[in-house]
């Protein structure tokens, strides 16, 4: 404090001195742990449970579940578990099915809804309804529709001209169809939102100077607006697959998972285990193997978007 | 290298008139500079020309085609948009080639063209960087290059240099006049900047509130202002005008600036009242002048020296050279003004006289 000030207090960023820095990390600390708590305990206690063979009925509080210690058995069952597989397998199916139909869907309707046309803005907020609509309600709606006496056969009927009964949520393929055409219904507005508002974004000069180049709106839209909308793009995809991945309650709703485990995704698998059988250290090790399944895809999807930058 | 007539154009939006019975001839190969203050309507004019906006009334012809209604992209017109719209995902190569490939140009001949067109402006080194993150010097000269390769008729230019700072301005400005020069294109310029004007346009129509009040050279315009807002917009500082009344009946009449003095002597037609204006630059100190006015500030600009001085109701500015021993703030400023440096305006109509 008795010494003289050496040097004007400069405006660069060099003005920060070691000393400074070291403060601000000390003032910050206590809530740089407390994030990095909340966010890790979980997952620290899931990789705990999943290496015991803890269950809540066993008596035993689940700090104490070293108890149980098993090691990594969870993980070679899980590796053997043909129904986990196949509801992994089913998930990537409902995906890989899922988010193309939506984005282009989204992309046809924001192409659409970019330029103004009269009645637009009602046409808007009806297309985001679907959005706004509980999972679980939108489960029971689909659910409803897709009965044998229900309306999407009556509709069938019309155009067949005989009475159509077909048992859509019975019969596996059909089953796992339906459950597919509801998310659809459910998320394609998200998309067309997300890819609305890159849409709009793209720099009206821009394609102004495309124009007065001779280029054609076909050309524009490969040249122009798709490249300059690859960052949203990755984003709203990214988004979708990893909610894709934990998609739960209208499928749960309408299917139940089923028949059998025709329409069973990985979240229906997990819930399952969990509430019928039991066995939390298993579930513990399923939901890990989730978590870095997701944690690859993110990765990839925030890689992609840093090379479009 | 096309003529580009406007035929009383007109632009309303709504009940707002952007642009009202704009008549004008540009010359093949001639740089017209639309000069005027915000919202004058020069930019209206230009997207017209550029066909981004129909017109509400009038025509626009080219080589006396009428093109009201024809598409921009097949009008052949080039447009160096404010902030260069540069496509700056793709690299400065593909910039170039755009218009060409979307023209249905052969590969051989597009790497040709761009080759030309990159020697030509400098930029060959770069062709395969990323635009983004270009200078704005080199960004010019590519969003010009990327319309000059498709070789349009005619050039637009909306405000250029208003993104550049002011000590690189002067740069702009010649290279712009230089590469104007070597594609002898007819060239539109639009700017609110009267020096980019009056450096740059082979004419200059000055606009204000959507009329075009007036068209000439850049020393036509100088010189004989069509009207006060010219006298006042061109010039910086702008012309003096001090309203006065003509006296002195049919020997010697004089202007009668109340508390100012007077003109001195002037050959008159006119009667009455009278604007009577000057540039501050012309004018002459003088101990025994005519004229006399209190100095309220005085500005030392490196070479130069601009007086504000202040007698009654009038206001004028002054701008002398260092070496002339300048009054102090609060003296008196004995001056004259030359008659042939006399400008004089109708107090009515503020039409020139």
């Amino acid at each position: 404090m008795t010494q003289p000030i050496a040097a004007p207090a400069s405006a660069t960023p060099e003005a920060d001195t070691s000393e400074e820095k070291r403060l601000g990390l000390w003032l910050t600390l206590p809530a740089q742990l407390l994030v990095l708590f909340i966010a890790l305990f979980p997952i620290c206690m899931q990789i705990y449970i999943s290496l015991t063979d803890w269950s809540p009925l066993d008596g035993i509080p689940w700090y104490r579940a070293y108890e149980l210690w098993i090691g990594l058995l969870n993980y070679v069952d899980l590796a053997g578990d043909p129904r986990f597989w196949s509801a992994l397998w089913r998930t990537c199916i409902v995906m890989a099915i899922c988010v193309p139909v939506q984005f282009f869907l989204g992309l046809g309707l924001a192409i659409l809804f970019v330029d103004d046309f009269p009645g637009k803005r009602v046409l808007y907020s009806t297309l985001l309804v679907p959005m706004m609509v509980v999972p679980a309600v939108a489960g029971y709606m689909f659910f409803m529709l897709f009965q044998s006496g229900g309306p999407v056969n009556d509709l069938l009927s019309l155009f067949a001209g005989r009475p159509v009964t077909i048992a859509w949520l019975s019969d596996p393929d059909l089953a796992l169809f339906a459950v597919i055409v509801s998310d659809i219904w459910q998320w394609t507005p998200l998309m067309f939102l997300i890819l609305l508002a890159g849409m709009v974004s793209v720099p009206q000069d821009q394609q102004m100077a495309a124009v007065l180049l001779g280029a054609s709106w076909t050309r524009r839209f490969f040249t122009i607006v798709l490249p300059r909308m690859k960052t949203i793009i990755i984003i709203a995809i990214a988004i979708r697959v990893i909610e894709n991945f934990k998609v739960f309650d209208n499928f749960y709703i309408m299917t139940g998972g089923g028949p059998g485990v025709a329409t069973e995704t990985i979240s229906i698998y997990i819930y399952k285990v969990t509430q019928q059988e039991l066995i939390w250290g298993y579930v513990a090790a399923i939901a890990l193997a989730i978590l870095i399944v997701l944690s690859i895809v993110s990765a990839l999807a925030i890689n992609k978007m840093k090379g479009a930058k | 290298m096309t003529r580009i007539t406007l035929e009383n154009l007109g632009r309303d939006f709504g009940e707002f008139t952007a642009l009202a019975n704009m008549d004008l001839t540009i010359a093949d190969g001639e740089f017209v500079a639309l000069l005027g203050p915000s919202g004058c309507g020069k930019s209206t004019t230009m997207n017209m020309i550029a066909g981004m906006l129909e017109p509400s009334h009038g025509e626009i012809r080219f080589d006396g085609r009428n093109m009201n209604g024809v598409p921009m992209a097949k009008r052949g017109v080039g447009f160096v948009f404010q902030n260069y719209a540069i496509f700056t995902h793709m690299s400065v190569r593909d910039n170039l080639a755009y218009g060409l490939k979307a023209q249905g140009v052969g590969r051989a001949e597009i790497a040709r063209r761009v080759g030309e067109i990159a020697e030509l402006l400098q930029l060959s080194p770069l062709l395969d960087r990323r635009a983004a993150g270009l200078s704005v010097n080199i960004l010019q000269r590519l969003a010009i290059g990327r319309s000059a390769v498709v070789e349009p008729s005619i050039f637009l230019m909306d405000e250029p240099l208003s993104n550049v700072d002011a000590a690189f301005r002067a740069v702009m400005r010649s290279e712009l006049k230089g590469l104007q020069r070597q594609f002898k294109q007819t060239m539109v310029y639009v700017t609110h900047d009267q020096l980019e004007a009056m450096t740059m346009a082979d004419r200059i129509a000055v606009m204000d509130h959507g009329k075009l009040l007036q068209v000439g050279t850049p020393l036509e315009v100088y010189n004989h202002p069509a009207d006060t807002f010219v006298a006042r917009f061109i010039g910086a500082p702008g012309m003096n005008l001090l309203p006065g009344r003509v006296t002195g009946g049919d020997g010697a009449p004089v202007i009668d600036l109340g508390a100012a003095g007077h003109s001195g002597a002037l050959r008159l037609e006119q009667t009455g009242d009278i604007l009577f204006g000057f540039r501050p630059e012309e004018v002459v100190p003088d101990a025994n002048g005519p004229l006399a006015m209190q100095v309220t500030a005085a500005e030392r600009i490196g070479p130069r020296i601009i007086l504000h001085l202040a007698a009654g109701d009038h206001r004028a500015k002054v701008v002398l050279d260092g070496e002339t021993p300048a009054p102090q703030q609060g003296e008196t400023f004995r001056f004259s003004v030359p008659e042939r440096s006399v400008r004089l305006f109708d107090a009515q109509t503020e039409r020139a006289l």
